[in-house]
């Protein structure tokens, strides 16, 4: 079970629910899914015209709890202004805290995150803060008792993959909090590696949304991140490329 | 008057490219200038299919299939500017209105129900009506309704600017209109608009007095559509250096026959522009790039998702125009005349979403 906070969840899966076609298709994909937890940016609630809003659909849905993250947020101060509105809004203790103050390329701010997430933490949220991949930095959030650590795997949007999986594998070795990986993948096959590996969940938006048939890949990443959870409790053989020398280096030793 | 280094598109524009530098630039992974050269040259208008095909694969990667959607409110159509081009240009004859700010309300109120978001709020040159002052209580009502307040106004000081930020704008927009010295002089006949560096650099002081989005452009019709292009991106490369926490937008108006019967020197038709916007998604795959009803509705309907992820609709361009006034001459024909709820209807169609809201007020400086 993957928990977080005092939430228990079966699905290692967590869904994004920007950049779908149309509100149908997005609850289709996440029903698909099998997805308990999804995140909505603040900056699409809508309180003024419901066919505009993401929040008042997903908050309808069974079963599949909600986060809201603070993406459009430049700095700490937004970040927490927008996490305590986003709370009182949709009543969710969850916050994903995301800041990046360069809006094209959104990669995180590191320093920024650091210090929402502090502040959230403190405030009673369980707070997942999206981060560059930097296990000193992992290690902070989770002495400030962030309830797990977001590192990107590639640039929001980018299918780049897990570009940054060796600094992945250092964030889990020392975690004692979930690692879950947060943008970049594209394929299901790089969820599977990716909870292979050892991450304890992955977060999914673009993949899915921008793929040709969204809820059909939704459908895939769930296969793929049961695959790689399975293919770890099965125990991958060990790696090997050192080659056994014929004349061997030992035969020396008495 | 020459333009900066960092500006001048030059040594870009005496090359000739050929087939295989178009191919070569479509499969950029770092473009540059040499890339955006090769695709806007006329080796690349045979290549409007494969590049439509990576814009739209771009689109979709870093905005999904949603649509932004803003509407701009014209507040004044007084104007000391002398803009050859202009319908609003200081000696046309035509009624001049700037709204009162109970007639301002209701046109908030009117454009609220419609169901935006994000607002544009436009005047003319600075003016005896149109002023700082005046627009900083247009702007403190229209951050009252709505989450996204921007600007598109005469230039500022920086102190200027930042007391709009400080009363709720979020944005700026501002067309260098040409990047063209020479021809820039002879279409601004008078008044402080002369002064090309002076607009040149108001996006800066804009953003360095708090504003966090700048939407840049240049009107396409007044000089060699090439040499303007270029010297756009070179703009807009040098700001996301310079500001890098900027959102940038990039607009690309299309100069019509006006009132008064100005005729474009150098016009783009359809197809050029099409070939213009397809480039600059792939130069600039995480800029917003944004579509008028300048344009007519065919053409907007094929280029959305295209390359074109942010577009207005259902404005009016004369002051006055959601209320009582909607009859009048604005500064441009809207091309493409339709109601939000077709042109909503048309997105959804071609299974894109449109989006109203896409930022929260909750970010603004003065929350």
């Amino acid at each position: 079970m993957l928990k977080l906070g005092n939430v228990e969840f079966k699905s290692r899966l967590i869904l994004g629910t920007g950049k779908f076609s149309d509100t149908a298709t997005m609850i289709a994909a996440i029903e698909a899914s099998g997805t308990e937890l999804v995140t909505v940016a603040l900056r699409r609630f809508n309180r003024d015209k419901p066919s505009d809003d993401l929040c008042a659909p997903l908050a309808k849905l069974k079963g599949v709890k909600l986060m809201p993250n603070t993406s459009g947020a430049m700095n700490a101060k937004e970040a927490v202004r927008a996490a305590q509105l986003g709370r009182e809004l949709s009543g969710s203790p969850f916050v994903k805290v995301e800041i990046h103050p360069n809006p094209h390329h959104l990669m995180p701010d590191a320093i920024e995150t650091y210090l929402a997430a502090k502040e959230l933490a403190a405030d009673g949220f369980i707070v997942l803060p999206y981060i560059p991949a930097d296990p000193v930095l992992a290690k902070k959030l989770e002495d400030v008792g962030c309830a797990a650590v977001m590192p990107l795997g590639a640039a929001i949007g980018s299918g780049s993959g897990l570009s940054t999986a060796e600094m992945i594998k250092l964030i889990i070795r020392d975690s004692n909090i979930p690692v879950i990986v947060d943008a970049g993948l594209r394929a299901p096959s790089e969820a599977a590696r990716a909870i292979e590996m050892g991450c304890d969940a992955v977060l999914v938006n673009s993949a899915i949304a921008a793929a040709k048939d969204p809820v059909a890949m939704a459908k895939a990443f769930a296969l793929g991140v049961k695959t790689g959870y399975a293919a770890r409790q099965a125990g991958l053989m060990p790696k090997s490329d050192i080659a056994v020398a014929t004349s061997p280096l030992t035969s020396f030793l008495k | 008057m020459n333009l900066p280094a960092w500006l001048n598109p030059e040594p870009w524009l005496n090359r000739t490219f050929t087939a295989a530098d178009v191919q070569h630039a479509l499969g950029a992974e770092s473009p540059d200038e040499e890339t955006l050269a090769a695709l806007l040259s006329p080796a690349a208008a045979d290549f409007l299919e494969p590049m439509a095909a990576r814009a739209q694969a771009l689109t979709r990667r870093h905005f999904g299939r949603t649509i932004q959607l803003y509407v701009p409110l014209y507040l004044s159509s007084w104007c000391s500017g002398g803009c050859a081009y202009c319908g609003f240009a200081s000696d046309r004859q035509t009624d001049r209105h700037a709204l009162e700010f109970d007639a301002v309300e209701k046109e908030l109120v009117a454009i609220k129900a419609m169901g935006f978001e994000e607002i544009l709020l436009l005047t003319g040159e600075r003016s005896h009506k149109a002023n700082l002052d005046y627009l900083r209580e247009c702007v403190k009502l229209a951050a009252r309704k709505f989450h996204n307040v921007t600007i598109e106004v005469f230039p500022m000081s920086g102190n200027e600017y930042a007391q709009l930020a400080e009363a709720g704008a979020t944005g700026v927009t501002l067309y260098q209109e040409t990047y063209h010295p020479e021809t820039y002089d002879r279409m601004h006949r008078w008044g402080p608009k002369k002064d090309f560096f002076q607009r040149l650099e108001a996006p800066e002081r804009a953003l360095a007095g708090g504003l966090r989005f700048a939407g840049l452009g240049a009107l396409l019709g007044l000089a060699d559509p090439r040499h303007d292009m270029l010297a756009l991106y070179r703009h807009a490369r040098h700001l996301q250096k310079t500001y890098w926490q900027t959102g940038l937008t990039i607009s690309f108006p299309r100069i019509r026959t006006e009132a008064g019967g100005f005729v474009p020197p150098h016009p783009v038709d359809e197809k050029m522009l099409a070939q213009i916007i397809f480039a600059f998604r792939i130069v600039l795959p995480d800029v917003p790039l944004v579509l008028s009803t300048r344009e007519n509705a065919a053409f907007r309907d094929g280029m959305a998702g295209l390359g074109i992820n942010k577009m207005s609709i259902a404005s009016k361009t004369t002051v006055g125009g959601y209320g009582d006034r909607g009859s009048e001459e604005g500064q441009f024909d809207v091309s493409d005349t339709r109601g939000l709820d077709e042109f909503c209807a048309m997105l959804r169609s071609k299974e894109l979403e449109p989006v109203f809201k896409n930022w929260d007020g909750v970010y603004r400086l003065t929350a």
